[in-house]
């Protein structure tokens, strides 16, 4: 489907070139002629969410005299007075640069990224859809179960990227994304969860066949229904030192907030001080730093046909790319884009940054790109399978799936909270048990990483609701984890 | 009132809607936003949105439909279309166990009286300019960070229930300038907010800065032992403390599903210090005030706790219509949040002058989260301004400390509040512009306060 008609691209053509003769050394725009949503939500077996949304808009970024002008309308009758807004945002702020930005030159390119899709979700009725939600809802119902929610969202643009430097960029994304959650008490009264979300292999495609793939979602309701039921009886995990071993739904948000967010070249270079935090690490840590054991490897990865972290080329237009961040336990890399690399670059007084990650993101035709996450790996080990690190564990608890995350500003240290644990005592996976928390300090924690599970023990979680910036975004990644294993972890809460 | 062509579009879908017996809402929002942030002393961003947004909703029996529109209205025609599009989602929508309850406006309501037109029409050189003053009076050797956000609001409700009408026009700032210092790596941050243009100043923000530069240059920051503590929370914790209790404790929602901490309590049931009283008051002049919900509710001031016993928890339509209950005016994104000074002292040092040992002061928590809301467990860390004091004195700069405690045992150990209340701005952007600010005191003393890390670092 062409994603724009001549007309539209013409007039933003007409715009940028005008903004070139007004002075901007750059400027680039955002069509989105298309972004639909959808959240369906049963909940306790009825349909609590049945909600659509369509946007439809412009965003148009200006680089004047080293400062960023930004400017978005959902009028697109006013395209010139949003392209004059954002040059004259520009204006005002070059009059307050200490070093100005920089995007540096890149030959144009002419290019188009399709989200490889069988079934477009906006495509499949409503009632086929709660056929599939109803379906799952059924198998969640036990007479103790006290809540159930059943959710389904989709999501669908169609953008064009177009710049003063003559790139045209077609995108077309599709994200289809699934939750189920059970409750309920526990012995002392206390609510008690346990949910699964929509997974993936990192292969295949990403349309309403996703979610409608049993194997990736409602095979995993009468496991969570087991789980929860044990957890009602189970004891409270005991504030100790153990090992910690984390399954992916935990792995997952582990790596989001200590290798994905401390990563990000904005936070690094002190762009988001003042609202989400800086970073523990430093520019001259890069190629240097030892941020965890020699079994971590954690890569940026643009090349998961069905994960939302993958996009073809980021808002800046530039390729997604596939790199390694932490190789062997050495930091080597960040998440970057265009002009923050030449800052970093600049301040270094070195290279220390190649080139731009791809990772320059917008959620909205309404906000300005920053730096985000893709896909933030860690790659499988040779530790084998769950069993076999379970089988090599002395003291330990297993979890999953956070119930709580809370993190250092600099990200520097962290505490979380899960929905389940299971001890583990020589080698053997013993009783659930309830409320497991552990806490750690960043580089030590992953340099206690003793065991990394193998490519059976991988596998893509989807994350629809990462926030950052100002104004706030939500940002759709992935995280592609193995099964992972730290020594010597503090776990559970004092009495 | 909403421009008259806009309002006339909603108005005639509404009436032909309601003449071939549909039921619907029509919830309009409008935003002219503006935000400048700072990044490495310069501006890093300077963005301005202007953004319209229609939602409509449908209910039929027991089937319920929303459809969100962000573009331009061109009129009665594209109304249509959009209510067509709720409609025929409704249609195709399964029953529920209970009627889904429409939004019906209670009485009118036109308030524009948080509209200040020198904040709507802000020019963003006055950022610039307040901005480059403060970096010139506090130090130019500092980084400077921050972000500046204003802009104005229009929200309008009708809907099938009947012709009244409800709507609300108002501006608001929210405004934050944090210092770092290049080699040490502490950081200071001064915020401002309100609805008028001349609420934020250069000044302000100058001499909060620099009324700590002194001690963060003087004396190394220092690393505590985990263990329990008096703790001076200031207004920044105290909002952030109170929205975490109001949400996982009085929420309708939550208690009814027995989810909360106060799941196993009954209104008049005293759950926190016979010191802590808790409203939600459209009125109060520290808060963006909204004196109608989008459920069409007026809202009033509204008690939550009194003298520590529970006095009302928060019902919005939804929850209302599950169970059976009377929506309180809580479909709003812009609570009011007040908690009731003390008698305290003003000066928070003077109120801590007799504790023996340490006493924490946290300004500020960064990133809080609760393990288990069903006691009430939250955790975050102190960030900007944290300081140790002894003997009633500022001694030196906290490095940054977890605090993990239970909200109704830290509310029941609150030994002084302050007498002067001040007003903290939590507002956000995600998705639509939506003014938040409460009302709290200046500070409050907590003790036996659980501090369970501390980093080597700020």
């Amino acid at each position: 489907m062409p994603v724009c008609d001549d007309a539209a691209a013409e007039r933003i053509s007409e715009n940028l070139d005008r903004m070139r003769s007004r002075g901007a050394g750059y400027a680039d725009a955002r069509l989105f002629l298309e972004d639909l949503s959808e959240n369906l939500l049963l909940y306790d077996g009825n349909l609590e969410l049945n909600d659509t949304s369509d946007e439809k808009g412009l965003g148009v970024r200006v680089l004047y005299g080293g400062a960023w002008g930004f400017s978005a309308t959902s009028d697109l009758e006013a395209i010139e007075e949003c392209f004059d807004k954002a040059l004259s945002n520009a204006r005002t702020a070059s009059k307050l640069v200490r070093l100005p930005i920089e995007m540096g030159d890149r030959p144009p390119h002419d290019s188009r990224y399709d989200s490889p899709v069988e079934r477009d979700p906006f495509g499949v009725g409503l009632l086929e859809k709660l056929e599939l939600l109803s379906a799952v809802d059924e198998m969640l119902e036990r007479d103790w179960i006290e809540r159930r929610l059943v959710r389904a969202s989709c999501q669908k643009r169609r953008v064009l990227f177009r710049s003063t430097e003559g790139t045209t960029v077609e995108k077309n994304l599709t994200n289809v994304f699934g939750t189920m959650v059970v409750m309920a008490q526990d012995c002392d009264g206390q609510m008690q969860r346990r949910s699964h979300s929509l997974y993936t292999t990192g292969r295949g495609t990403r349309g309403w066949e996703l979610i409608a793939d049993r194997a990736l979602f409602a095979d995993h309701a009468p496991r969570i229904v087991e789980e929860l039921s044990e957890l009602r009886g189970a004891p409270v995990l005991k504030r100790d030192r153990r090992s910690v071993i984390l399954l992916p739904g935990q792995g997952a948000l582990q790596v989001h907030e200590t290798i994905g967010h401390p990563l990000e070249l904005d936070r690094i270079l002190g762009y988001e001080i003042s609202y989400a935090g800086g970073s523990h690490v430093a520019l001259d840590d890069i190629g240097s730093l030892r941020y965890g054991s020699d079994r971590l490897n954690a890569s940026s990865y643009g090349a998961h046909p069905n994960s939302p972290g993958t996009f073809g080329f980021d808002d800046d237009g530039t390729p997604e790319r596939d790199y390694l961040l932490i190789d062997r336990g050495i930091l080597v890399d960040v998440l970057s884009s265009r002009a923050m690399v030449r800052e970093a670059n600049r301040r270094a007084g070195r290279e220390v940054i190649r080139e731009s990650g791809g990772a320059a993101r917008a959620s909205a035709f309404y906000r300005a790109p920053i730096e985000r996450m893709t896909n933030i790996n860690v790659l499988p080990g040779d530790d084998g399978s769950l069993e076999d690190i379970t089988g090599s564990t002395d003291n330990g608890v297993i979890m999953d799936n956070p119930t709580s995350w809370s993190i250092g500003s600099n990200r520097e240290h962290f505490h979380f909270g899960c929905e389940i644990a299971w001890e583990v005592k020589g080698g053997r996976r013993r009783r659930v048990m309830r409320n497991p928390t552990y806490q750690g300090h960043t580089l030590e924690f992953y340099g206690s990483l003793d065991a990394v599970g193998d490519a059976g023990t991988w596998r893509l979680e989807q994350v629809d609701n990462c926030g950052k910036g100002e104004p706030n975004q939500v940002m759709q990644i992935g995280h592609g984890v193995p099964v992972m294993r730290f020594a010597d972890v503090i776990t559970g809460e004092k009495e | 009132m909403l421009d008259e062509r806009t309002a006339e579009a909603l108005r005639a879908v509404r009436d032909e809607a309601s003449r071939s017996g549909k039921r619907a809402s029509f919830a309009l929002h409008r935003e002219d936003s503006h935000l400048m942030r700072i990044g490495n002393s310069s501006v890093s961003l300077s963005t301005s949105e202007k953004l319209t947004r229609l939602d409509v909703r449908v209910v039929e029996g027991r089937r319920e439909g929303t459809h969100t529109h962000v573009g331009e209205l061109s009129g009665p025609e594209q109304v249509r279309e959009l209510l067509g599009v709720a409609v025929e989602k409704t249609a195709a929508a399964r029953e529920k166990s209970f009627e889904p309850l429409l939004e019906e406006v209670e009485e009118p309501v036109d308030e524009q009286d948080q509209f200040d037109a020198g904040l709507a029409g802000l020019d963003p050189a006055h950022k610039t300019t307040v901005y480059g003053r403060v970096f010139e009076t506090v130090g130019r050797d500092y980084v400077y960070s921050g972000a500046w956000s204003s802009g104005s609001i229009e929200l309008f409700l009708i809907s099938t229930s009947n012709d009244l009408e409800v709507y609300h026009r108002g501006t608001d700032q929210q405004f934050s300038v944090v210092l770092k210092h290049p080699g040490k790596e502490w950081e200071l941050r001064s915020e401002g907010t309100g609805w008028r243009a001349a609420d934020v100043t250069a000044e302000q923000a100058s001499a909060e800065l620099g009324g700590l530069t002194g001690l963060y240059e003087s004396r190394p920051g220092r690393r505590i032992e985990p263990g329990s503590y008096t703790v001076i929370f200031g207004p920044s914790a105290i909002a952030d403390l109170l929205q975490m209790a109001a949400f996982s404790g009085f929420h309708g929602r939550l208690y009814e599903e027995k989810r909360s901490w106060t799941a196993s309590s009954t209104i008049g049931e005293v759950i926190l210090g016979d010191n802590i009283t808790i409203t939600d008051d459209p009125e109060d002049d520290l808060t963006f005030r909204h004196r109608f919900d989008m459920g069409g509710r007026r809202r009033r001031c509204y008690p939550v706790v009194e003298r520590g016993a529970i006095s009302g928890f928060f019902y919005d339509l939804s929850t209302s219509a599950k169970f059976g209950r009377r929506p309180t005016g809580h479909d709003t994104r812009s609570p009011s949040l007040v908690m009731a000074c003390g008698d305290g002292p003003g000066d928070p040092l003077v109120a801590v002058s007799s504790r023996k040992g340490p006493v924490l002061h946290v300004p500020a928590l960064h990133y809080t989260n609760m393990p288990n809301v069903s006691e009430g467990t939250f955790t975050g860390s102190s960030r900007f301004n944290a300081t140790l004091v002894e003997d009633g004195r500022t001694v030196c700069p906290l490095f940054s400390s977890r605090v993990t405690d239970d909200l109704p045992r830290l509310f029941r150990s609150v030994s002084v509040i302050a007498p002067e209340a001040v007003s903290v701005n939590l507002s956000n952007t995600y998705e639509r512009r939506a003014p938040v600010a409460f009302s709290v005191p200046s500070y409050i003393v907590a003790e036996e306060v659980r501090i369970t890390d501390c980093a080597e670092s700020f």
